[in-house]
């Protein structure tokens, strides 16, 4: 991560910089040369178009650049006796069963959440489950889509000012409003045995003192949220009822028409005479038009790319398994797949945390809550438990199917 | 080519349902940002997620590698309970998913008597509706067949009422069904019996105050070999190319008879791995076991204390009278003759 930085801020400084003095835009919190602004800021606002035309295209980081760090190492014969593979594996747990870990000295001072300027709660990575019906209160079912949180930990901190925010969003729409406000938090998932990998990557764990983990993210958060490296994640940071914005990788379709992929309705079958257009895309093109515009659908590649479901709120945790049941049954992803989960960005429900009233701040720490052992299951207001008795429905009021009858008419009918 | 085995419309494979399996087939093993299924319990049973402060995996309790002893386990258990089968499709399993399924499962199971039955057996079923009059509805059918797997397990009851054939389709673990009551207890020959449909309607038309057939204690459960007459014009699907051992098909023409032959798939019956995907896995089977035997002995534990706190207050009804029990018989035969 380190070495990433370095390369990145000797590449910037050779390039020429903007006077600090005449620029009225950069903001308050910019410490001297380490802040580097951008130095090509676009007035207008691009549309809607334009930026799914930008982005429509899936790029893929490019593992080669000397940016990254090698990952996968290990993976060769080193002859070892079995007797030797069980006593090294035993001596790998027991270095991390008895490493010294940060939070001995405590966490850090914690921060408090505030409204104005707006404070964001770090995300929770997870593994996707699967699908179970539920019931509400008034016997109507939904589905749920289980996510299961293995094994997260926090990586590594880095404070806003260390952080050059085009480098980071280069597939993606530059996210301005956040440009010198937000430090960034890795979390790491599903602790690995550190043979399997370089020794570069895992150095990137030793401030840490957690094992390599198998997938890494990044959060952006605001400086009064972050939180010490190596302390766990758990279920119970999120709060039974809130809303919640979940981001994974859809399923990959591979190579698909334009039926699958968009929906198109395509030609009759061969029993009406058609021939040669059953599932075909048509014209492309529009007769006045010399081109074929850009953005036209067309057969590719279909899924594999992230998407973000805003607005899902989470109906149970289960504490035991650390296992969130969120609301519908189309997150996205296979089984088993990694998901980003965060605090929902939806205007409504941000509005919903108050100073008094917002989920664990930073983090879920189990030390706070010693005294009371906390319930295995936990479970939002309006959601039928199994172990309540059968609903019986007798609370419902029924709207009568005719209007009441006026006294006007009441009156009529009698003469 | 693996399909979906479960049990939901057999009769119907039309192209569109086979190029949907395929595709979900194809398309599985390919899938980017995932773990592998082999890895995941890797993962929650491993020492390396048990760290001092860690503790996210404390609680995975490593799944017992000792072999229990299959014997104890009832080979038929998958008949009583077909709600306890896996999912039929192999990599849409987990083990945490499928343990949290059947807590939830056992404590709806507290709450309501679910009665064993199967597929012909006459249920009569009561659940809470807003809209009906006492806000229970009643109805009383043959059960024609048993979908899904889990919390999702659905049951299909069918009656004729005022001349018209009803199919209402029933969720298990629904909270609002109130009672649940086996008035015959019979299997048949078919797991399927959606070919009532093109059937005489004397053989689906059971009246709706129909008494409870007692069986005697210890015997069997009863196999009906009847043999029903399809005799509309019109089948809904071609009865004669699926192997229904229940019915009585009329003489066909010699094209449909041979049609039927090749469609028929005779290698079925040899299929090791279609029966294997019906069946419970033997690492499973001892861990469902176990639960439902907990859950019996909750169950009984549960009546004791229930019957202990509440307290029994008999109070003799008020003279009803013979006019009482008529009118609330005519307000039960009006509400189902809809």
């Amino acid at each position: 991560m380190n070495r990433a930085l370095q390369t990145v801020c000797t590449r910037l400084f050779t390039r020429p910089l903007l006077n600090l003095s005449s620029s009225s835009i950069l903001p308050s919190t910019a410490v001297g040369i380490n802040f580097i602004p951008c130095a090509w800021i676009r007035r207008e606002k691009l549309t809607d178009q334009q930026m799914r035309l930008r982005y429509k295209k899936l790029h893929w980081h490019k593992f080669y650049d000397d940016k990254w760090v090698q990952r996968r190492g290990g993976g060769w014969d080193e002859k070892i006796t079995p007797e030797n593979v069980s006593f090294m594996q035993e001596m790998v747990y027991e270095t991390y069963a008895n490493k010294d870990s940060p939070l001995k000295d405590g966490p850090w001072q914690r921060g408090k959440f505030t409204i104005d300027p707006e404070t964001i709660r770090t995300g929770v990575l997870g593994l996707k489950l699967g699908t179970l019906p539920q019931w509400d209160k008034r016997g109507r079912k939904f589905y749920v889509t289980l996510v299961q949180i293995i094994d997260n930990h926090v990586i590594n901190y880095t404070p806003p000012e260390m952080i050059n925010f085009r480098t980071l969003f280069t597939t993606r729409p530059l996210r301005r409003d956040l440009h010198g406000k937000v430090g960034m938090l890795v979390v790491g998932a599903l602790s690995c045995d550190p043979r399997k990998f370089t020794r570069g990557y895992n150095g990137l764990f030793e401030q840490a003192g957690v094992p390599p983990k198998r997938k890494l993210t990044r959060f952006f958060i605001t400086p009064n949220s972050a939180i010490k490296p190596g302390t766990p994640l758990y279920a119970t940071h999120f709060r039974c009822g809130d809303y919640v914005d979940v981001q994974a990788r859809s399923i990959d379709y591979g190579f698909q028409g334009v039926m699958r992929r968009y929906g198109f309705r395509g030609g009759p079958s061969d029993k009406y005479g058609s021939t040669k257009f059953h599932r075909k895309r048509g014209t492309i093109g529009s007769g006045r038009k010399h081109k074929v515009l850009p953005g036209t659908r067309m057969p590719g590649f279909m899924g594999n790319k992230l998407v973000m479901m805003k607005g899902l709120k989470i109906w149970r945790i289960n504490t035991k398994y650390n296992v969130l049941y969120l609301m519908g049954p189309s997150v996205p992803g296979p089984n088993h797949g990694y998901i980003r989960i965060q605090d929902s960005t939806l205007y409504e429900r941000k509005k919903m945390f108050t100073e008094t009233n917002h989920p664990p701040f930073p983090t879920y720490y189990p030390d706070d809550n010693k005294s009371k052992s906390l319930d295995e299951e936990l479970f939002a207001d309006d959601i039928y438990r199994f172990d309540q008795p059968t609903l019986t429905l007798d609370d419902i009021q029924v709207a009568p199917l005719t209007a009441p009858r006026t006294a006007a008419k009441t009156a009529q009918k009698k003469k | 080519m693996a399909l979906s085995f479960s049990t939901t419309n057999k009769f119907l494979l039309n192209n569109q349902q086979i190029l949907r399996s395929v595709l979900i087939l194809s398309v599985r093993y390919k899938q980017r940002g995932h773990i592998a299924d082999h890895l995941v319990e890797h993962h929650r049973q491993s020492p390396l997620g048990k760290l001092k402060n860690g503790a996210a995996v404390d609680a995975f309790p490593p799944k017992d590698d000792t072999t229990k002893d299959l014997r104890t386990t009832p080979h038929d258990f998958k008949y009583v309970y077909p709600d306890f089968l896996p999912n039929p499709i192999p990599y849409l399993r987990d083990r945490i998913l499928e343990k949290l399924e059947r807590k939830d499962m056992f404590r709806r199971r507290q709450q309501i008597d679910i009665p064993e039955f199967y597929v012909g057996s006459i249920l009569a079923v009561t659940s809470a509706d807003p809209y009906a009059p006492n806000r229970r509805h009643r109805f009383v059918g043959i059960c024609i067949q048993r979908e899904r797997h889990g919390l999702k397990h659905q049951f299909t009851l069918r009656n004729i009422v005022d001349g018209l054939g009803v199919e209402i389709s029933y969720e298990l673990y629904n909270p609002t069904i109130t009672k649940i009551e086996v008035l015959k207890l019979e299997r048949r020959l078919d797991e399927n019996l959606a070919y009532l449909r093109d059937a005489p309607p004397e053989y689906c038309t059971f009246p709706f105050d129909m008494e409870p057939v007692k069986l005697p204690p210890g015997a069997g459960v009863p196999l009906n070999t009847i043999q029903v007459p399809i005799t509309s014009t019109h089948w809904q699907y071609k009865w004669e190319r699926h192997d229904l051992k229940g019915i009585l098909l009329p003489s066909l023409p010699r094209s449909v008879r041979k049609a039927a032959e090749r469609f028929g798939e005779p290698w079925r019956q040899w299929d090791i791995m279609r029966q294997y995907r019906t069946e419970i896995h033997d690492d499973d089977k001892a861990e469902i076991y176990e639960d439902i035997e907990k859950h019996k002995e909750d169950l009984a534990q549960y009546r004791i204390d229930s019957k202990e706190n509440v307290k029994i207050t008999r109070a003799r009804p008020k003279a009803a009278g013979r006019k009482a029990i008529l009118d609330n018989s005519n307000r039960s035969n009006m509400s189902t003759s809809k």
